[in-house]
């Protein structure tokens, strides 16, 4: 008996080592090891850059990879898809969770949260030294830097614009020159294009979490902003000043005094696209970036113009630039943050980049007429595309600005008044705006502002 | 005189990788979340500046938390007004069918193998205004389009409803089994003494369940309170936050905001309301017994 009870308690300390001990291993480090015990002198790092799933661009990826690959051969560059438009939620979860990759594309409104939490490495250093730094679009320079330290590599860059359907402005006898002149114009005729028999309707509103994205082009061209910046550095929100109250209401006036928006107004923003490649929208807010997936989703480009937004009462028409800029890891080791500036810098050369235009080009793909380098003209590699889009891209970069201050924390406080006014038409939109103007000082301005005192 | 202890170590050692998972994956975590709501915590340098109970008193003044609770507890009351019931009556109406029996416990089963993303994105393609399938229908009575997610006072009951045509199907298992449980003689004996079906089932079918009955409302209850996913998927806590849960203001607060403070403090909350009403409801049903 004595025997037994001997035999099983060894069986279950067996069973008990083998779990710590298949624990240990999985918690083991992996510093690449050569035989002889040295560490090996190949710097890895890792990088959220795979290109999703049914790409057009992996091919050009892919070369562009082997291509570093063979030019840096001491740099292991560990390639990692991010979630799809849930990238900022896994960064983040990856940089809590003390696993930030040593490369990131940071989204230009996001830069400045990150910066003022010491996510990005201060690359400054780094940066002064690099020959190419003065080549980089001084626009995309100013989201990665502040006091006079450089956070970022600009990585690319777009402008956006109104894009409508030619085909259903000609068979509706309106002259797109003429109907998006203004605020008016453009819902008038939005008004006369949108026909409910045949599923057809004026423009696809933005009313998603992501609602204040697009609303803010409406502020600026009513001539104001939402938040303001002051010389202290504190900040001032802005919603129900009278640019944003005007912009609400015309807002509420396309969807219900128009009625020229699609039913379901917080219906995605993917969804929206579809109905304009669909035909069933026929205006839709593009970036200077989506030709390429217009193209690939069956559009055909000579049914598309494109158009600087109508001026609002301020008489502006801006436009919003934005893109993404590479960050590295301030905790990753020296030679790592020097691997990995190695790496985006080669990845936004001159050469990457016209690279990219020439494969997109050689394969009848739009490219992005933006680019962030000063010294690369996408125009150049335009060809075949409209005449009258490219210099309607060109016009709208040339009045454009970055988003409102602080919009990564303040953007679910406007994205609800915006929806609350687009779902009942008695909201009146200054009271969405003030009440969460009061819930945003409160919740985020107070704490933010206190750390200037 | 000192007492021997006598420990019996074979279920001790069999037992402890389930004691070290469990401290590791589950109370580790709580301690933590526990001790960093007590920071103005830095992601970068951990744990940031001690700032005691100010996490504590700053959502509880905002109003969004506010909110976040009465959505939450609103989803809580749905649910069960709604649904919590259904697997208990199917259960009692199971246990009565002999014929096929089989076939009805696998069809209820089926939907439980069904991912949950699945079944929440055929519902919100089924609520589409444009092309959905439930327009569609109202579209014959001459009624809709209805914007079933956009309507602020109705999107809670869309996003319960697909629970109530798909119940839970281990709930129903669970109930079953239980009524299976149930000595047949003591059954047999009530039905000669005349006790009529409604009786049996009031005085000796749901008390003899009452014990799965607690357990699963406990975890019903939690299951409810914490809900995150599928109101996600449907409407992002929108519109205009009508949907916005307080387990979203949990990730929302850390991940998009990066204030893992506050989330901590929010997710300490709420562990403790849970907490309490377990103990008063098994309380309750302690005292009833």
């Amino acid at each position: 008996m004595v025997a037994g009870i001997v035999t099983r308690a060894t069986l279950a300390a067996v069973t008990v080592l083998w779990f710590i001990l298949s624990l240990t291993a999985c918690s083991g480090n992996n510093h690449l090891k050569l035989e002889d015990g040295l560490t090996d002198p190949v710097v890895e790092i890792v990088v959220w850059d795979k290109p999703f799933a049914g790409s057009a661009e992996k091919p050009y990826y892919d070369r562009m990879f082997q291509e570093f690959e063979q030019t840096y051969p001491h740099i292991r560059v560990i390639h990692m898809e991010a979630a799809f438009q849930k990238e900022r939620e896994q960064f983040m979860t990856a940089v809590a969770g003390g696993e930030q990759p040593d490369l990131y594309n940071a989204a230009f409104p996001d830069m400045e949260s990150y910066i003022d939490q010491g996510i990005p490495a201060d690359i400054t250093e780094m940066w002064t030294q690099y020959p190419d730094s003065a080549d980089y679009s001084s626009i995309a320079m100013a989201t990665a830097e502040k006091d006079g330290r450089i956070y970022g590599i600009p990585n690319f860059m777009y402008v956006t614009a109104l894009a409508y359907n030619k085909r259903i402005f000609e068979e509706n006898g309106i002259n797109p020159e003429e109907a998006f002149l203004n605020w008016d114009s453009f819902a008038a005729a939005a008004e006369q294009v949108t026909d409910r028999s045949s599923n057809q309707y004026g423009y696809t509103i933005l009313g998603t979490e992501w609602a204040d994205w697009f609303y803010e082009y409406y502020v600026w061209q009513a001539g104001g902003d939402l938040t303001s910046k002051n010389s202290d550095g504190t900040v001032q929100l802005t919603f129900n000043s009278n640019a944003a109250v005007q912009a609400l209401s015309y807002y509420q006036d396309l969807k219900f005094r128009y009625g020229v928006t699609q039913p379901n107004t917080l219906q995605s923003l993917d969804d929206n696209k579809k109905d304009f490649y669909a035909g069933r929208a026929a205006t839709m807010i593009t970036a200077s970036n989506w030709f390429g997936e217009m193209l690939e989703s069956g559009v055909d480009m000579d049914d598309i113009g494109v158009t600087t937004f109508p001026k609002g009462p301020a008489g502006v028409s801006l436009a919003q630039v934005g893109g993404g800029i590479w960050i590295l890891n301030p905790n990753a080791t020296e030679e790592k943050q020097q691997a990995a500036f190695t790496y985006a810098t080669f990845m936004t050369s001159k050469y990457a980049l016209e690279q990219m235009l020439r494969f997109q080009k050689e394969q009848g793909m739009l490219p992005n007429l933006l680019s962030v380098r000063e010294d690369v003209d996408p125009i150049a590699y335009a060809e075949g595309m409209p005449e009258e889009l490219v210099r309607s891209i060109q016009r709208a970069a040339e009045e454009s600005r970055l988003e409102y201050f602080l919009k990564s924390r303040l953007s679910p406080y406007v994205s609800a008044a915006v929806q609350e006014v687009l779902l009942n038409e008695n909201t009146k939109p200054y009271d969405a705006l003030t009440q969460a103007q009061e819930k945003a000082q409160r919740e985020v301005i107070d704490a933010y502002n206190m750390e200037f005192d | 005189m000192l007492r021997k202890l006598n420990i019996r170590w074979v279920p001790v050692l069999f037992l402890l990788p389930s004691v070290i998972c469990y401290v590791m994956f589950k109370y580790y975590p709580l301690m933590n979340m526990a001790y960093i709501s007590f920071f103005d915590y830095s992601i970068v340098n951990p744990p940031g500046k001690f700032i005691g109970f100010a996490n504590y008193t700053e959502f509880l003044k905002s109003t969004t938390f506010w909110q976040a609770i009465s959505n939450t507890f609103i989803f809580f009351g749905l649910y069960l007004v709604l649904t919590f019931w259904i697997p208990i009556v199917q259960a009692l109406f199971l246990y009565d069918i002999r014929r096929g029996n089989a076939f009805f416990r696998f069809m209820y089963q089926l939907p439980t193998i069904m991912p949950l993303v699945g079944g929440v994105l055929v519902w919100k393609w089924m609520y589409n205004p444009d092309f959905g399938l439930l327009n569609y229908w109202l579209d014959f009575v001459g009624l809709g389009p209805y914007l079933w997610l956009n309507d602020a006072t109705m999107t809670k009951l869309a996003i319960v409803l697909p629970a109530v045509f798909a119940g839970n199907g281990i709930a129903l298992l669970l109930y079953y089994s239980a009524l299976k449980s149930i000595p047949t003689e003591i059954l047999e004996a009530a039905k000669m003494d005349g006790a009529g079906p409604w009786r049996r089932m009031w005085t000796m079918l749901l008390p003899n369940i009452k014990f799965i009955i607690v357990i699963q409302f406990v975890a019903f209850m939690s299951s409810v309170l914490l809900a995150y996913d599928h109101i996600y998927i449907m409407t992002q806590g929108g519109p205009a936050g009508s949907t916005t849960v307080v387990s979203m203001l949990v990730v929302n607060s850390a991940f998009q905001q990066s204030r893992f403070g506050i989330s901590g403090a929010v997710s300490v909350f709420m562990f403790i309301v849970i907490a309490l009403l377990t103990i008063i409801q098994n309380k309750i049903s302690a005292e009833k017994d």
